[in-house]
């Protein structure tokens, strides 16, 4: 099927011009393009404000003096980068595979294989817990507690309890896997809009409400739920006795801030996450199209961020906000459960159903999300079995089911045993940020094949719409590859130089090469294999001469 | 025994050359194209006195030489579109109401075609590499006397033809598209089109077919599930089969030992059903990239030995 451009209608003529520009006769897959709406759902839904965003703010005193909502800014122009450099790529070779199919076609089949899988697939394991550790702290353990199930809630905190809810996110990842995206694209629709009611709801509580009544909310409602006498008061002293002092709100203290953008980038740089486009005829108006989707999407969450920012230190109180999640993270906290700011902010609101709902409300950003954590491992496990660098029977689909069943498994049981390890090895929870790391440099590559692609397919980029988008003569897509190259450099050189991000440890460093490596030895095996058997993959990408 | 399998090059002069090429490329004993040979779009070129208009994804070029208008034509052609030459007056004539738009377009296809089996005929050896064209539901019916009078390249539509030890049987049509395209029919007449053809093949065990429409909820038919306005739903994120019972059937009920398609270009893949294996190598060739698939068979044991898609 393809896509046709809006400019253009199926038929003839170019609208809105005097003389036609080309003819189109009836042919299969001349369709409309996608809505801009759709693609900036997903992009707004895949840099989750909820789920990823106030995860990662919780974060903040990791980084003292560093100003979130500077940090939100400067992340968000930054990656705005991203955006454009990936619509190059999307209008230029728009094909299902993303990253896979740029890398094999521009730097080379084995390079497209190693950071595919590493970045699609292997570090998508250790989402798999991520994923599950947000449930619990969003959802199971503020709802557990708010219906006074504190014997429940105790248990989910454990090792076992952890273990048993990361098991049950990867299953049901798994199981809206198999059912396919058409039923789920239909569920995150309804889960974007309950998820924006809960959102705005949220907002009004915080607008209506004084820092006042929030102080008393706190204290009369974490005594009701946790049994905890003035809690307000002493989580400021929980914060002071581990000697962390909160920054003021503000929108300054720039190079501090900057050392909050590698935080940050895990929930601002999946804009391009579900960043695929079908199409046969393109110009000018995909890459706007695109575009538009990726950085509305980008732009709303940031908007939606600076709200919550701006609301939760007016009603809250940024150093209460930053105190709670401080001594939260020390191990020294009042209220003994993660203090999710959509649980504070029900609160302002002295009814336990209200409350509920607004939980229940607000996961629905979650379970508009949950569905993507392995959609794309399947297309590059699909992709490789394919190039037959895996198995061939690592792409078959049951028959009656129609569930990827082999792919899977590969994906579900590396993912169970990793979660595993979290729930048991608690020093593993702090290595959160390899799961961004990997995946960043799975773009840093791809950032590369745009900055390259108009001299390694010079005839590819004179034909792409992406080329005729110029600033003072100069094409911006491969400039806007080489700021995305800087943001990531910029973002892994501090990932492994400061240990405030958890990522440059012993562990850490060897988990992420084992990803490394097993990609290289998967590749190096396959290949060989194969050549006994007479396959060359070489040939996969090796170009036909012309003439 | 290795052929070359390849479809849906869209009218792309690039991937044709390409094509003309893979036997040399990946030493294929014969090379066949399954169907959707023809391109889609036509791009007027204005001739004016001293100069020549052309837009090319959305942008205008004002031209002078004849050599700035080959190199422009030839960038429209491997893209798989046609350059069509028309003064002002002839533009402004052309209309979907009359049918000159149709007729032009049939000219221009005719013409790139009957080129193309010209440099076939150098490329193939005149005829030593066996050269096999089928075509599928995007082409019109006038290329079939084109490609018949080839005296290197064989259409092969309803025929079975013989590869050492092997049989071809080929049917270019598929089941019903939103588009109303040329070679589509009701599953029932797809069916009947493929028995009238299957019936020609004295051994199973050895079949090739060559459907352009993939077999139904196979996965090598899956493509963006569609609204009423042709806008693809949910971002393009949702995909559905739109394969064809008829070809699913056929394949379930002879189990042919190679079973190869088109028509769905974002649906390559390889599976079995039941024991025949099943392929479509999808196509790219708006990117001057032709998809394919390099398959070897052993003509004592009558099987395929390996396979492997590959982006030439």
């Amino acid at each position: 099927m393809a896509t046709i451009g809006e400019s253009v209608g199926i038929g003839g003529r170019s609208a809105g011009s005097e003389a036609p520009t080309l003819f189109l006769r009836k042919a299969t897959g001349l369709v409309r393009g996608w809505s801009v709406r759709d693609a900036i759902i997903y992009a707004c839904l895949s840099t989750n404000v909820i789920t990823l965003g106030i995860y990662e703010f919780s974060y903040n005193s990791f980084i003292p003096k560093g100003q979130l909502l500077t940090a939100v800014l400067i992340s968000a122009v930054w990656v705005s980068f991203l955006v454009i450099a990936y619509t190059g790529l999307i209008v230029t070779i728009p094909r299902a595979g993303g990253d896979y199919v740029w890398q094999s076609r521009i730097l080379g089949g084995p390079v497209g294989f190693v950071f595919a899988v590493t970045g699609w697939w292997f570090i998508l394991w250790l989402w798999a817990p991520i994923y599950g550790s947000i449930l619990n702290v969003e959802l199971i353990q503020p709802l557990l507690y708010t219906l006074g199930a504190k014997g429940a809630a105790l248990y989910f905190s454990s090792h076992n309890g952890t273990f048993t809810i990361c098991v049950i996110t990867i299953a049901l990842a798994g199981f809206l896997v198999s059912l396919g995206m058409s039923g789920y694209a239909r569920v995150q629709k309804w889960c974007f809009a309950g998820g924006m009611i809960g959102f705005l709801t949220i907002v009004v509580l915080l607008l209506a409400f004084s820092h006042g009544s929030f102080v008393s909310s706190v204290n009369t409602e974490a005594h009701k739920i946790f049994g905890v006498s003035n809690a307000y008061g002493t989580t400021q002293v929980a914060a002071a006795k581990i000697s962390y002092a909160a920054p003021g709100f503000g929108l300054n203290a720039f190079g501090a801030s900057m050392l909050l953008v590698p935080m940050l980038m895990f929930y601002l740089l999946w804009p391009n996450w579900g960043s695929t486009l079908y199409g046969e005829v393109r110009g000018a108006s995909d890459f706007k199209r695109v575009f538009t989707g990726m950085f509305s999407g980008l732009w709303l969450t940031v908007l939606l961020s600076v709200v919550f920012l701006l609301l939760m230190a007016k009603t809250f109180g940024w150093a209460f906000y930053n105190n709670a999640n401080a001594a939260y993270w020390a191990g020294k906290a009042t209220i003994p459960i993660w203090p999710y700011p959509a649980m504070l902010a029900s609160w302002l609101v002295h009814n336990t159903a209200f409350q509920v709902i607004i939980l229940l409300v607000m996961s629905l950003w979650f379970f508009g999300w949950v569905g993507t954590l392995f959609l794309s491992s399947t297309r590059v496990i699909f992709a490789a079995a394919f190039d037959r660098v895996l198995p061939d029977s690592a792409a078959t689909v049951s028959e009656k089911r129609k569930v990827p069943m082999a792919s899977l498994v590969l994906m579900l049981l590396p993912a169970v045993a990793l979660s595993a390890v979290y729930a048991y090895w608690v020093k593993f929870q702090t290595y959160t940020l390899d799961a961004t790391l990997v995946i960043a440099v799975t773009y840093l590559v791809s950032a590369f094949a745009v900055v390259i692609l108009p001299w390694r397919k010079p005839e590819l980029w004179k034909a792409s719409a992406a080329s005729k988008f110029k600033v003072l003569g100069v094409p911006i897509v491969p400039v806007a590859g080489l700021a995305t190259m800087g943001l990531i450099i910029f973002n892994l050189y501090e990932w492994l130089s400061d240990s405030a991000f958890g990522v440059n440890n012993g562990p850490s460093l060897v988990f992420m090469g084992i990803l490394y490596v097993l990609a290289i030895v998967v590749y190096v095996v396959a290949r060989l294999i194969r050549r006994r058997q007479g396959i060359d993959l070489g040939l996969i990408n090796k170009e036909i001469p012309v003439e | 025994m290795k052929i070359f399998f390849a479809t849906d090059i869209h009218g792309s002069e690039v991937c044709w050359k390409k094509f003309l090429n893979s036997a040399a490329f990946y030493k294929a004993d014969v090379v066949i194209l399954g169907g959707d040979v023809t391109g889609k779009i036509m791009v007027p070129v204005v001739v004016r006195p001293g100069s020549f208009e052309v837009t090319l994804s959305g942008e205008t070029h004002h031209l002078e030489t004849e050599d700035e208008v080959r190199n422009i034509e030839n960038q429209i052609r491997n893209r798989g579109y046609y350059p069509a030459r028309v003064t002002p007056e002839e533009l402004a004539e052309l209309n979907e109401q009359d049918g000159s738009i149709d007729r032009r377009f049939t000219t221009e296809m005719v013409r790139t075609l009957d080129r193309w089996l010209d440099m076939a005929d150098s490329k193939l050896r005149g005829g030593e590499i066996p050269c096999f064209v089928n075509g599928g539901n995007d082409d019109t019916f006038e290329i079939d006397d084109v490609i018949e009078s080839s005296p290197c390249v064989t259409f092969t539509e309803g025929k079975v033809v013989e590869l050492g030890g092997f049989y071809l049987a080929s049917m270019g049509y598929t089941n019903p598209t939103p588009w109303n395209t040329f070679r589509e029919a009701p599953e029932a007449d797809i069916a009947k089109r493929i028995d009238d053809v299957v019936r020609q093949i004295p051994d199973m065990g050895r079949a090739i077919f060559n459907f352009h429409a993939p077999p139904y909820n196979s996965g090598l038919d899956e493509a963006p599930a569609l609204d009423e306005t042709l806008r693809p739903m949910h971002g393009g994120a949702v995909m559905k089969p739109v394969g064809s019972t008829a070809v699913r059937d056929a394949i379930m009920t002879h189990q042919p030992m190679l079973s190869v398609h088109g028509h769905i270009h974002e649906s390559r893949g390889v599976t079995k059903l039941g024991r025949t294996l099943t392929m479509n190598p999808g196509s790219v060739y708006t990117d001057g990239v032709l998809q394919g698939a390099v398959i070897d068979l052993n003509e004592k044991k009558g099987k395929v030995t390996r396979y492997i898609l590959v982006n030439g």
